[in-house]
């Protein structure tokens, strides 16, 4: 009891010394490096190592335009298979996100890492293949016989809203490692006829009501432009 | 507000993953209703003491051997396009055969597929016990749900 207590006078007495040696360095000018920052998801190329029916790729990448405001995108396309109980598809199809992040994150000098929030803008053109159902009907009286339509869905598009929670850290220079997640409601769609979207590329797995649900894991390169001072 | 924002991450996520379309909870592949009705008022509901109820070809079906109901619900073969029904009461048979053109709606993600079943008509029936047979008006020759009874047969 009486160690710890002591152990913590030594932390406080740590702290105290960081607060004011930070105070002095606040009046030194800060500069700040501004450019585009270009990077891949790690999420999908794994993805698609994991299950042999999935295939994606995503391309990131931001700009700063303000002190705390990063102007983004995110490109990619997605090849993927789903089974479900009684249905089996394929989701074939590119996307586009565009939006913003702001910056929550208050650096100490010489750091560049984000706490950020953001919204983006989705927009994705895709086809959907049926590939096989077995009609559902209970009771085992009669064994419903499995039906390969494979039909082929073209030309259907959906758009959607994303909210977006995550960060950035810069783990050597210029070199960053992200993660974030994102909130995603589908503003509107084109379904198939006697079928549903129920994964859209870039929106992921659509739930009941509309929502969706995504994460990233990132490694990007900050090409820096210009430096400014804070 | 920023430290509020963890905490709203955390409800929406927690409020995500409690969706229900995992489980198959709408409607799938409707079965035959049929209602029992006495044939001499033509109104009220009459019990049949059904000793079994049978597809042609296949075994009896278990729910409806040996009871006193005054409605039963039968499934419709959805791998042909006719189905032919044995009802017997006191070792007394009649056979009823349906004939409908099949087509499959979808459902929902965890139902998939229902079998609809469209241009229902009732092709020919043996009138021993049964005295009588219709098809109710609001099934309008089409069968895609259970909410009410397709078939009435006057006995």
């Amino acid at each position: 009891m009486k160690q710890q207590h002591i152990l913590l006078f030594f932390i406080s007495l740590l702290f105290s010394g960081v607060v004011t040696s930070q105070e002095v360095q606040d009046t030194v000018k800060v500069k700040e490096s501004y450019g585009i920052r270009i990077g891949v998801d790690l999420n999908r190329p794994i993805n698609s190592f994991i299950e042999s029916n999935t295939k994606g790729l995503e391309i990131v990448s931001d700009f700063r335009i303000s002190r705390n405001y990063y102007a983004a995108i995110e490109l990619g396309f997605l090849d993927k298979n789903t089974n479900e109980d009684y249905i089996n598809f394929s989701t074939k199809g590119s996307y586009f996100k565009a939006g913003f992040n702001y910056n929550a994150y208050e650096n100490w000098k010489g750091m560049n890492n984000e706490i950020y929030v953001g919204l983006r803008y989705g927009i994705s053109m895709f086809d959907q293949t049926l590939n096989s159902y077995t009609p559902n009907i209970e009771g085992t009286y009669f064994i419903p016989v499995g039906v390969e339509p494979n039909t082929k869905f073209n030309d259907l598009t959906a758009q959607w809203v994303e909210f977006v929670f995550g960060m950035k850290v810069e783990t050597l220079k210029n070199l960053f490692l992200g993660t974030s997640i994102s909130f995603n409601k589908l503003i509107s769609s084109k379904e198939p006829e006697n079928f549903k979207n129920l994964h859209v590329p870039g929106f992921n797995r659509v739930f009941l009501n509309n929502t969706g649900v995504g994460f990233n894991y990132t490694i990007s390169y900050l090409i820096p432009i210009l430096k400014k001072n804070k | 507000m920023k430290k509020y924002f963890a905490l709203i991450i955390v409800s929406f996520l927690a409020f995500l993953s409690c969706e229900k379309d995992d489980i198959c909870i709408d409607g799938t592949t409707p079965k035959l209703i049929i209602r029992f009705y006495n044939n001499d008022t033509e109104t009220d509901l009459k019990s049949a003491q059904l000793d079994s109820v049978w597809v042609e070809g296949k075994s009896k079906i278990e729910d409806f051997t040996g009871v006193s109901t005054d409605s039963i619900y039968i499934p419709l073969d959805l791998n042909a396009d006719i189905t032919t029904f044995i009802l017997e009461k006191n070792q007394v048979k009649d056979t009823l055969k349906f004939s409908y053109t099949k087509k499959d709606v979808f459902v929902s993600r965890s139902c998939g597929y229902k079998t609809v079943f469209e241009n229902f008509q009732l092709d020919s029936n043996t009138i021993n016990w049964i005295k009588n047979i219709n098809i109710t008006e609001s099934t309008n020759s089409t069968i895609e749900d259970e909410t009410a009874a397709h078939i009435t047969i006057f006995h």
